[in-house]
């Protein structure tokens, strides 16, 4: 059963990775990175490698997330969706 | 036997509020019914996984860290609902109503 | 047990898969950045159900880290760059 996991783990960190590369939305792209240090983090777990996995916590959803989002936002990168927009 | 028993249900229970949350967070129709399915479904469901899982805790600071990680969602969890809540509203974001 | 719990840690991390759809459609920011806060608690999840089934009590450790840092990218999110670009 964990190998069912670490197949659909590295199939999905893959696909979030390639997402956070080819997204067209800035903002999506560091959502997805967010995602993408969550995900490493569970994979360096799984390599019996929970040090690793700290220093991953701290950086990859603390600090970087964090200097993206706020970076972003100096940027005046807003994205042109609007805030009004009725979801489907 | 018993605390197998009680991880089992309360664990599987748990997963059936993640699947609701995710499944709310998937179909509802604005920003705030989906803050309302994601904070409240989702860590009543870490607290249920927390629980159960506390049964199989070989010492106490284990169960503690259990305890403490689910607070800290919990915490974590209500902050950010506040946050997006009121930062929609003042965005002006209008709330879903129901087709005529 | 272990099996049982290999199997819910295979449903959490389907559920993030899941979840990804809500970061691709958008359609606003806020709708994104919920879909991060849920993937961080399902993460959560996934990690303590690691720690009894990988019997490594240092995962615990990385859950708490995660839970800690985990409303910092929303906070972020609301204080810096949703008030610099008027939630548009």
């Amino acid at each position: 059963m964990m190998g069912v996991f670490d197949v659909l783990l590295l199939v999905v960190l893959i696909a979030v990775a390639v997402g956070a590369l080819h997204g067209r939305r800035l903002f999506s792209s560091v959502v997805l990175f967010i995602v993408f240090g969550l995900l490493m983090a569970l994979v360096w777990l799984r390599l019996h490698a929970p040090d690793v996995a700290l220093a991953e916590a701290v950086v990859g959803a603390g600090i970087s997330g964090v200097l993206l989002l706020d970076a972003l936002g100096r940027l005046g990168k807003g994205e042109d969706e609007g805030g009004d927009e009725r979801a489907d | 036997m018993l605390a197998d028993v009680l991880t089992l249900a309360l664990v599987a229970l748990g997963c059936w509020f993640f699947l609701s949350g995710t499944l709310g967070l998937l179909r509802f129709p604005d920003v705030y019914t989906r803050l309302h399915a994601l904070t409240k479904a989702d860590n009543l469901g870490l607290g249920l996984v927390a629980f159960g899982l506390l049964w199989q805790a070989p010492d106490w600071p284990t169960a503690v860290k259990l305890l403490l990680v689910w607070l800290l969602g919990v915490l974590a969890s209500t902050t950010a609902a506040h946050m997006v809540g009121r930062a929609a509203l003042g965005a002006g974001q209008s709330a879903w109503r129901a087709e005529p | 047990m272990t099996m049982f719990l290999a199997a819910v840690a295979v449903f959490l991390l389907l559920n993030i898969a899941l979840g990804l759809v809500r970061i691709v459609r958008g359609p606003t920011m806020a709708d994104r950045m919920l879909a991060a806060q849920l993937f961080s608690s399902t993460g959560i999840a996934i990690m303590l159900v690691l720690s009894v089934v990988l019997a490594e009590p240092a995962v615990l450790d990385v859950a708490l880290i995660f839970a800690v840092l985990a409303v910092l990218a929303t906070l972020a999110f609301t204080r810096r760059l949703w008030k610099s670009t008027g939630g548009r």
